[in-house]
């Protein structure tokens, strides 16, 4: 669970962030906002690398401000980013394995655990490719299979399923929606396809110019007005 | 986490890339080492023994650039300065308790692990050229320092020098089973390889996999839990030592180094031969070595002013930036596609 109060980033004159006040209680909750709402830099405090000048974050019953990344990984936290970043020299079991040595409690854990992503994620034929040999759909199915190991509490995605087209966005979909129960992890999802977050998000907040916009059960925030016409451009 | 059936399973698709097994990797590296030090033992003599032995203490000074900037892309130009100072600290540990030589390389790559840890903290803040500007001076301000303090030759004190007739001076001994130049050129080569798979070992366990991620995303790097600074930092302490080893060596080919050994443009020309040699592979490290001293050693054998090492690699240059896996990258590439061509001949 994350509990955001009153949250201010400043860059400057600008606010990409300006005293929210958010609560993910879901299995899983979207993220949503036009370009340049700040979902991007909200993921960025989350994960330790911007600093607010204001407010408090709540990783459950752990106060993520002041911490570094590391101790945040440690408390459970896990991210992806818009842009894939798997490393091409390294294998999809190695670029797995890199998380694990840092994450997992010890070897026979690291290797339980890769196995059990790896087979989450249905790359089981492709372990020992290549990165440089994946495909972006198996590239991102790495990604997503980073974010599994060592017993993650709550996962930030960023865009998973960018580039993707429409049945690989499908598979994504499932994915994505039996991540909670099968690795007793949260999800928070930022797309901007509404297809997805509306598909497998059981809350979802919106942002605007660093505001929060609305947030409430995802159905009902994507039917709201207001947010149609700030995010969806209709009514 | 609960047992997982089949939660997301999707079948995936696609060629699966061959792969060459460690060990294979390993016996190539212990062959080619092998019989190219084999070749050169048994075909050179005097000068040229000399020079390659040379040229080996430089793949070392290679293969620790390479380190840096193939694992991490950190530009490190102070590279023949490590050299130095392990060359330094092994001669200032030889002639103060004359240990047993292997103590004495030893000492010389500790030294240079320190010194490389220290000269390596600006990495932490800066990269690319400012990073490349501030090694560069780190290796001009040790050549200013050595040419004052010079290299310890068995005097009294710290700095352990001997008076103006320079009379006293005392050579290192190198150790009773490599006294010869070939036997000495031998035990180079051992150290070589010893050095070779210490890299290869970092290369493909955690610390590979820690500056792989660091290399591609540092913030992607922090996320996964990675300490950005203690990994950096390792990479600079592995290449220091593996140069301190290489300086080590160095005294013991000559028995005694002067300040004039240690120039700041060494550290750019070894740069120079590691990205023609290749940086991704240890062979291009092995080749990048052997460049940079044969070259200059051809020139003098043919009487050519050996400035014109600066041209012909400044030209080789242009050629190696349109092919970033360098020589060593291409002939392992070369060697990969021809094995497991003829492997899977072999299985049909």
């Amino acid at each position: 669970m994350i509990k955001i109060d009153a949250l201010t980033v400043q860059f400057g004159g600008i606010k990409p962030l300006d005293a929210l006040n958010a609560e993910f209680t879901a299995p899983i909750c979207g993220l949503i906002g036009p370009n340049g709402a700040g979902k991007t830099t909200l993921l960025n405090v989350l994960s330790g690398f911007v600093t607010p000048v204001k407010g408090t974050i709540w990783l459950n019953d752990s106060r993520l401000l002041g911490l570094s990344p590391r101790r945040r990984v440690e408390l459970g936290l896990r991210r992806t980013f818009q842009q894939e970043l798997v490393v091409d020299e390294l294998t999809a079991a190695e670029n797995i394995q890199a998380i694990a040595d840092h994450v997992s409690a010890n070897s026979a854990d690291a290797r339980r655990e890769i196995g059990a992503a790896i087979d989450f994620v249905g790359l089981g034929a492709r372990r020992q490719t290549r990165g440089r040999q994946l495909n972006l759909f198996e590239r991102r199915m790495v990604e997503v299979a980073k974010t599994l190991i060592g017993r993650p509490k709550v996962i930030l995605m960023d865009e998973p399923g960018a580039g993707l087209n429409e049945a690989e966005t499908e598979r994504l979909r499932r994915l994505l929606a039996d991540i909670p129960s099968a690795f007793e992890a949260q999800l928070v999802l930022i797309d901007h396809d509404a297809d997805l977050i509306a598909a497998v998000c059981m809350e979802t907040l919106v942002l605007d110019f660093g505001k929060r916009l609305a947030m409430g059960p995802t159905r009902a925030v994507l039917d709201d007005p207001v947010v149609r016409r700030a995010y969806l451009g209709r009514e | 986490m609960r047992e997982i059936a089949n939660a997301g399973v999707i079948p995936m698709t696609g060629p699966v890339e061959p792969e060459i097994s460690p060990t294979l990797r390993a016996a190539a590296i212990v062959v080619v080492v092998g019989v190219v030090s084999g070749i050169i033992a048994l075909t050179s003599g005097g000068y040229w023994l000399s020079n390659f032995t040379q040229a080996y203490c430089m793949t070392l000074a290679v293969l620790g650039c390479a380190l840096l900037y193939g694992q991490l892309g950190l530009v490190s130009l102070c590279q023949w300065a490590l050299v130095g100072v392990g060359a330094w600290v092994s001669l200032r540990v030889y002639h103060y308790i004359h240990p047993p030589f292997f103590v004495t390389i030893l000492s010389g790559g500790i030294g240079a692990t320190v010194i490389g840890v220290i000269w390596g903290l600006p990495a932490l803040r800066m990269r690319g050229l400012y990073l490349a500007l501030v090694t560069l001076m780190l290796a001009g301000a040790f050549q200013v320092l050595v040419a004052v303090i010079s290299f310890p030759v068995g005097g009294p004190g710290f700095l352990g020098q001997v008076g103006a007739s320079g009379n006293d001076r005392i050579n290192m001994a190198r150790p009773i089973f490599a006294s010869s130049d070939t036997s000495y050129f031998l035990f180079v080569a051992l150290i070589t390889l010893l050095c070779i798979f210490l890299v290869e070992i970092h290369r493909r366990s955690k610390p590979g996999r820690a500056w792989a991620l660091i290399r591609k995303n540092e913030q992607m790097a922090a996320a996964a839990g990675i300490r950005i600074v203690f990994y950096k930092a390792w990479a600079f302490a592995l290449s220091g030592f593996i140069a301190g080893v290489g300086g080590a060596l160095l005294a013991g080919l000559f028995g005694q180094l002067d300040q004039t050994a240690f120039p700041t443009t060494t550290s750019i020309v070894i740069f120079i031969g590691m990205l023609l040699g290749g940086f991704e592979v240890w062979l291009g490290a092995f080749l990048g070595g052997i460049l940079t001293r044969f070259v200059p050693a051809l020139l003098i054998d043919l009487n050519v002013n050996t400035n014109a090492g600066f041209m012909i690699f400044g030209a080789a240059l242009l050629f190696a930036l349109r092919d970033p896996l360098g020589l060593g990258g291409q002939l392992t590439l070369l060697a990969e596609r021809l094995y497991l061509k003829f492997q899977g001949k072999r299985a049909s």
